[in-house]
């Protein structure tokens, strides 16, 4: 496998690659954040079942934004993979909405229509990094087992039935183990709030 | 205000998956905005895509990808104004160019629908009006502002399709509690029995639904052609 995230020496270091890039329009950590995550994008577009031009296509759009948003990046909330996680599903349901039609550059601002607020103020900011710690804490308790369930459940098209074939265990133990894992990170981030 | 009811495990993990369908993504969001719970595991959830995002296996970029982009670095971002075009989605839920009026000013809705358009109220029955609601991309559900009077009992009704909830203001009660601002119902096809707007104030709830209301027994029988839902 190429290089993942392991196997990056500077694992830890996305974040400080997006702030160089917010800070001062570092094209050197542009291309080094290029390089790990466009691949990553066109394999989560592909997964989510466009065509692979268009997967190559919405991964570039993807980091392009990446570029015009690191500014709005702030490591206190949002992982660097998480918050490129975000910026790429957003680019996936603007295309989608779009009919996959048109010229690509011409992508509406997906955020804006997307989040339930689209200017948090600064007590959001100060609540929204306090949720980001609970959030970390929460998900290091999870098993592994329920991490891997709730992954998988991000795939549309990844029906329970292919989870239970891809683990090996039975449909019913899928569907309670994903409805487990759900309510355990729920009480976790009642827990820390 | 205490918000006691929640969208659904499954609901929450496609909002943050950004495989739901506009109008129940929209339902979701509208809980989201008044609900820090539920903005809590919607980002935990993003982290959770944060992992499956690192942990695919990578696919190589088309040759001069990197310089494509590297290109375009310099182009101004000609959507950071947020623009606030009317990007109603052709054939869609079209309600026309007359009469129609932004939704700002409606409490309780998500920053971004304070840009969609919606049509004049409709009288659905007694004490009910609804304010269909235009969406800017294609949904399988309608999206719609459900008003009704205190006290208004609504008649038992199933439904064709799912119906996801979110009240606004006021509240309702029926078999499964009380709800009031910012809590989520949802329903599939069972029968609802005696919903009963709360008595002090006026209901204001926005509602996806898809397919549509039944009611059932002899006046819903009668009454079925009149109503608009
Ligand atoms: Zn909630």
């Amino acid at each position: 496998m190429p290089a993942d995230a392991e196997a990056t020496p500077d694992n830890e270091d996305w974040s400080h690659a997006i702030a160089a890039v917010a800070a001062h329009r570092d094209r050197a950590a542009f291309a080094r954040l290029f390089a790990h995550f466009a691949p990553l994008t066109k394999s989560l577009m592909r997964r989510s079942g466009l065509p692979e031009s268009t997967a190559d296509e919405l991964a570039q759009e993807t980091l392009l934004l990446v570029w015009r948003k690191a500014s709005l990046f702030d490591p206190a909330t949002a992982g660097a993979s998480a918050w490129i996680f975000t910026i790429a599903r957003n680019v996936r349901i603007s295309a989608h909405r779009r009919g996959l039609a048109g010229a690509l550059a011409e992508l509406p601002d997906v955020d804006a229509s997307f989040q339930p607020d689209d200017s948090p103020g600064p007590e959001t900011r100060v609540a929204t990094a306090q949720a980001g710690r609970r959030v970390r804490a929460a998900l290091a308790k999870l098993s592994d087992a329920q991490r891997r369930v709730l992954e998988l459940s991000f795939f549309e098209e990844k029906a329970h039935g292919d989870i239970a074939r891809i683990l090996q265990i039975p449909l019913g133990t899928v569907k309670s183990r994903a409805r487990l894992a759900m309510s355990r990170m729920r009480e976790l981030l009642d827990e820390f709030s | 205000m205490t918000i006691r009811h929640h969208p659904p495990a499954d609901l929450l993990t496609s909002y943050a998956a950004g495989t739901l369908d506009l109008g129940d993504h929209i339902a979701v969001a509208t809980h989201l905005s008044a609900c820090p719970r539920c903005q809590a595991m919607a980002a935990a959830l993003e982290h959770v895509g944060g992992a499956v995002l690192t942990g695919l296996p990578p696919m190589p970029m088309t040759d001069g990808a990197l310089a494509r982009v590297t290109a375009r670095l310099d182009e101004p971002d000609r959507h950071s104004d947020h623009g606030n075009k009317d990007r109603a989605h052709p054939g869609h839920q079209d309600l026309g160019r007359t009469n129609r009026a932004p939704l700002d000013g409606v409490p309780g809705l998500p920053g971004f629908m304070r840009r969609y358009m919606a049509a004049p109220w409709i009288w659905v029955a007694p004490g009910v009006r609804m304010r269909p609601i235009q969406l800017p991309a294609a949904s399988d559900s309608r999206v719609f502002l459900l008003q009704s009077r205190p006290r208004t009992k609504m008649l038992e009704h199933t439904h064709t399709g799912t119906e996801l909830t979110c009240v606004l203001t006021g509240g309702f009660r029926h078999a499964a509690g009380d709800f009031g601002p910012g809590d989520f119902d949802w329903g599939d096809a069972e029968v609802r029995h005696d919903v009963t707007v709360a008595p002090s104030e006026t209901c204001l709830c926005l509602v996806a639904m898809r397919g549509e209301v039944r009611l059932r027994g002899f006046w819903g029988a009668l009454i079925q052609p009149f109503i608009r839902l």
